[in-house]
């Protein structure tokens, strides 16, 4: 017999001289250990953006400002203390015996030294106690007593006093600030009422560390997840629907119709796809402030449907010319029976497919235009902005561009995945159509 | 001038972020092509450097931009120049007179342009006209002023030859004053007041300087090779008249990139002398064991109200709301992070000189403590005093510079918590940023300005209600007075009482929000000596550094 060239025709029954057919290939078990690994991984992923937050109810904008681009940290106690900008110590404690440290919180540190004679400027270095070398120089002045408060973290530092002029090491003194909170951030923070006068808060973990602004990684991953998520799985089903209906029309009008309508897939085909993203997202108007959420996904829709509009028309195409389409239309059976019968069973599958691999590629999308600053605007964040974030403190702390980064990879993975475990499944189906 | 953040970002501003990083591997790709290219050649005195971005134009009667400046440093020389120690030196002007009225300069007659011409007093004339000729369209235009006439030649009331400035004899050139001007000598040695060739100009036309073989040089380098957004190089000048004491030979930019990222790896590897740094970097400069080397680049930052009709932010309540709330210490030292910085409290930074020390030593500026209780009060003010129940969205104009970006989203977070107000952040391209400030589309701008010229005034009448930088069409006839006031005197303690009155009402008025005054840190290499960073005539300028050998 000849070979159908479509899939889905209906089974001929009782042919029992079938010399020609072979054996069918083994096909991959459905449920191999890779399709449930990504399964799982997307199922965790969308319980990590969903469920997530309701589990780690941090804001992911509120910023920290005591604990910028700090590591992991669990909840500990901080001491308030008010601090009035200058400083200068005491007359009477004028000449101290080597380099005193008055105070030494995570907001200032306070340094006094003696008057050494022949010395007029003093240059002042910061350094990480478990390193070697100086460090920072962080001030020259002409005083004898200087106060730090420079984004200071809960570290061991040590503090070198130098002749500015000749650059001799003069004294130096090892110190670990306490931790402590300005008053005026407890207020902001609402961790103490305004003019109340607690002297320790509670500040909470953050199991992944802060960012540059002190925002909290973990609450910021979930928040981002959700907009990624949320684009990468509307712009596809939007545009794939787009492009089904637009396809599926071409499909079934046939004639000039169709010639006008792939003639116009064509054109949006030959369009440059990241030039008119971005010339669409400035033409859109987001205007300031506006999360672009929207504007993104619009643009994504005019974009994107013309790959599904002609997958769908080449099949519907096909169908049409079946011989149990004809059947079926002879028998006096209505162009929307048609449909429901013959055209959507067969090109659901093919639907499906397209959809789960157009997810991956929207995340993607997304986190690349939000990355190079097209996306989303502060203060909404998705993983690609994170990126963004995360990739000006590279070298200090790569933590801040990996995870979202790792987040994005298995997200595009898992959902790769998925998608042709779906292809094979598809591809199984022999095919009887309830005709 | 604008602050284009010249050593941070400026090509970023055409793209965001992260073409830069392609930019950087692209580098890392090219960089390794050139064989030898080597930070300091002692052996032919050449410097190699990277641009943060190419000059926009070398006119130096359109330049407004820090690259042109720096680059204009180099290759041109005006009636002064700025010293080895930042003090005010003879530059083509041999000796000077200035006096109440004006001032008389005698020109050297040894100067020569790059073609062996004598540089002249006509020279001079010529560029002045032509930079105030309403057909120029200088932005730099109203920096001429003080001169007698010279507002008029500007909007086209009288022709450019009623500009109080004559050429006496071929190397004499006096200038008559419209007003007092006790800084002319420092106005004297600004981008602006180089000499032009006339001949050369009218040449080239529109096209004049719009590439290196397009114009013509006095200075002690020589525009070798321009190659549009990829490469410069300036070589000495060897018909300078003080070609003897320059002792760098050449001075090579064949990397242009606003990265800094970019620049450090660059300069890690040996490839270029100079390198700024960023928050990110500084650690690994730190730990690299680089010295790191600062300097006060003597430029405001500032956030900037709006005041025309129609925008709440003009109310006075408000403005003091927000000084309560933003905490320019707190900026500084948690946001920013580095050291160099100083928190900004005054219009006035502290490089501003005073009648012998700083102005700001002599004059103290009133501090106001930030207090959220009190912020929160003056807003419920605000409200009664507008009839709002709820505050409107507002819209904040920022730069693109990643630095830009992070101080905006704390402003939008301080704002939200602190008072309930929602910012909304229009992050714009620096271009795009000055646009769009001009024509006041904004509710509250993140603004900077850099001094031009070596007196108080530079930052003093920013806000007069004549200004065209007054972005925020801050109109406050008290204000206006005491710059009249100033600008009528030439009494250095009269203006300088005048500027303190200026000081108190602009913390007590809040026209601005002073938030930092910006210090620029770098790593250059050890054996480049004697490279003079400074707030005027050029940054970093080659004119007076040596390798050591």
């Amino acid at each position: 017999m000849a070979i159908s060239v479509f899939r889905f025709a209906p089974k001929t029954w009782g042919a029992a001289d079938d010399v020609e057919a072979v054996a069918p290939l083994p096909l991959p078990p459905m449920a191999s250990p890779m399709v449930v690994l990504s399964a799982l991984m997307v199922l965790c992923l969308l319980l990590f953006v969903t469920v997530g937050p309701l589990l780690w109810q941090q804001s992911p904008s509120q910023q920290w400002l005591s604990q910028i681009s700090d590591g992991a940290s669990s909840a500990y106690s901080v001491r308030i203390v008010s601090d009035n900008g200058d400083w200068r110590p005491s007359a009477k404690s004028d000449s101290p015996r080597g380099l005193t440290i008055h105070t030494a919180n995570t907001e200032y540190v306070r340094l006094h030294w003696p008057k050494l004679a022949g010395v007029e400027r003093y240059r002042i270095y910061r350094g990480d106690a478990n390193k070697p070398g100086l460090g920072l120089a962080m001030a020259e002045t002409g005083d004898n007593y200087y106060q730090d408060r420079l984004q200071l973290s809960r570290e061991v530092y040590r503090y070198t006093i130098a002749d500015a002029e000749t650059g001799l090491l003069l004294l130096a003194r090892e110190v670990r600030p306490e931790p402590a909170m300005s008053a005026f951030e407890a207020q902001l923070q609402g961790l103490i009422p305004l003019g109340g006068n607690e002297e320790w808060v509670d500040i909470p973990a953050h199991p992944l560390g802060t960012d540059a602004l002190g925002r909290d990684i973990l609450a910021r991953l979930m928040a981002g997840g959700r907009t990624s998520l949320f684009v990468g799985v509307v712009a596809p089903l939007l545009y794939i629907s787009f492009g089904c209906v637009f396809g599926a029309i071409a499909g079934l009008m046939g004639g000039w119709v169709d010639q006008l309508a792939m003639r116009f897939v064509d054109f949006v085909v030959a369009l440059p796809f990241l030039l008119f993203m971005i010339l669409f997202r400035v033409a859109f108007g987001i205007g300031p402030g506006e999360n672009g959420i929207m504007p993104l996904i619009v643009a994504m829709l005019v974009l994107s449907w013309p790959g599904s509009a002609r997958l769908i028309r080449g099949q519907v195409l096909a169908l049409r010319s079946q011989p149990f389409v004809e059947a079926s239309r002879i028998a006096g059976v209505g162009t929307s029976r048609i449909i429901l019968r013959h055209m959507l069973p067969n090109v659901l599958p093919m639907i499906l497919v397209a959809f789960s691999f157009a997810i991956p590629q929207a995340i993607f999308t997304e986190a690349f235009l939000s990355f190079i600053g097209m996306g989303v605007s502060p203060p909404t964040t998705s993983w690609g902005a994170l990126c963004n974030d995360g990739i000006k403190t590279l070298l200090s702390h790569p933590r801040q561009l990996l995870l979202p980064a790792l987040l994005i990879s298995m997200s595009v993975l898992a959902f790769n995945i998925l998608g042709d475990a779906l292809r094979d499944a598809t591809d199984r189906r022999s095919g009887v159509v309830r005709a | 001038m604008n602050i284009a953040k010249s050593l941070a970002s400026r090509f970023a501003q055409t793209l965001s972020g992260q073409w830069r990083w392609l930019a950087t591997f692209l580098f890392c790709f090219s960089a390794s092509l050139p064989v030898n290219a080597q930070a300091v050649d002692a052996a032919n005195a050449k410097v190699t450097l990277a641009l943060a971005t190419e000059p926009p134009t070398l006119n130096s009667a359109v330049a407004t931009d820090t690259i042109a400046s720096f680059v204009l440093a180099h290759i041109m020389e005006g009636l002064l120049v700025y010293g080895a120690d930042g003090e005010l030196a003879p530059g083509v002007a041999e000796r000077w007179e200035l006096d109440a009225n004006g001032a008389s300069f005698w020109l050297r007659e040894t100067a020569r342009w790059s073609d062996g011409k004598p540089v002249t007093a006509h020279d001079f004339v010529f560029a002045w006209q032509h930079a105030l000729k309403p057909s120029t369209a200088s932005q730099y235009a109203f920096i001429f002023y003080p001169i007698k006439n010279a507002e008029a030649v500007n909007s086209g009331k009288v022709p450019a030859a009623e500009l109080g400035v004559v050429a006496v004899s071929d190397y004499e050139l006096r200038v008559e004053f419209g007003q007092p001007c006790p800084y002319f000598l420092s106005l004297a040695a600004f981008m602006t007041f180089l000499p032009m060739r006339e001949d050369i100009v009218a040449h080239w036309g529109g096209r004049y300087a719009a590439d290196g073989d397009k114009l013509i040089f006095n200075g002690a380098y020589t525009l070798d090779k321009w190659v549009h957004g990829a490469h410069l190089r300036l070589r000495k000048n060897s018909h300078y008249w003080q070609a003897d004491a320059v002792k760098i030979n050449e001075i090579d930019m064949p990397y242009i990139t606003a990265d800094p990222s970019a620049q450090f790896n660059l300069f890690r590897d040996q490839q270029i002398a100079i390198a700024p740094l960023d928050t990110g970097l500084l650690n690994e400069a730190v730990e690299r064991g680089f010295d790191i080397e600062y300097f006060h680049t003597g430029s405001l930052f500032f956030l900037e109200f709006n005041f025309r009709e129609g925008r709440i932010t003009a109310n006075h309540s408000f403005r003091k709301a927000v000084q309560r709330l933003i905490d320019p210490d707190l900026l500084v030292n948690k946001i920013i992070g580095l050291p160099g910085i100083k928190p900004a409290y005054s219009l006035f930074p502290v490089t501003v000189k005073g009648n012998e020390k700083s102005f700001r030593e002599e004059y103290p500026v009133m501090r106001v403590d930030p207090d959220i209780a009190a912020a929160r009060e003056h807003l419920q003010k605000a409200k009664a005093e507008l009839g709002f129940s709820e505050w409107p969205p507002l819209v904040l104009l920022a730069g693109d510079s990643p630095r830009a970006l992070q101080e905006a989203e704390y402003y939008q977070y301080l704002f939200k918590k602190g008072l309930g107000i929602e910012l909304r952040i229009d992050q714009q391209v620096f271009k795009q940023r000055l646009e769009k400030m001009r024509r006041g589309d904004f509710d509250i701008v993140a603004a900077a300005w850099g001094p031009d010229y070596d007196d108080i005034m530079t930052f003093a009448d920013l806000f007069a209600s004549w200004n065209d930088n007054n972005r925020g069409r801050y109109d406050n006839p008290l204000y206006d007075r005491w710059i009249r006031l100033a600008q009528e005197s030439n009494d250095a303690r009269t203006r300088f009482n005048a500027m303190a009155q200026i000081q108190r009402l602009v913390v007590e008025d809040v026209p601005i929000l002073p938030t930092y005054e910006n210090g620029a840190l770098y790593v250059q290499n050890p054996r480049l000596k004697g490279v003079r960073r400074s707030i005027f005539g050029g940054d970093p300028l080659f004119r007076y550094a040596w390798i050591e050998e």
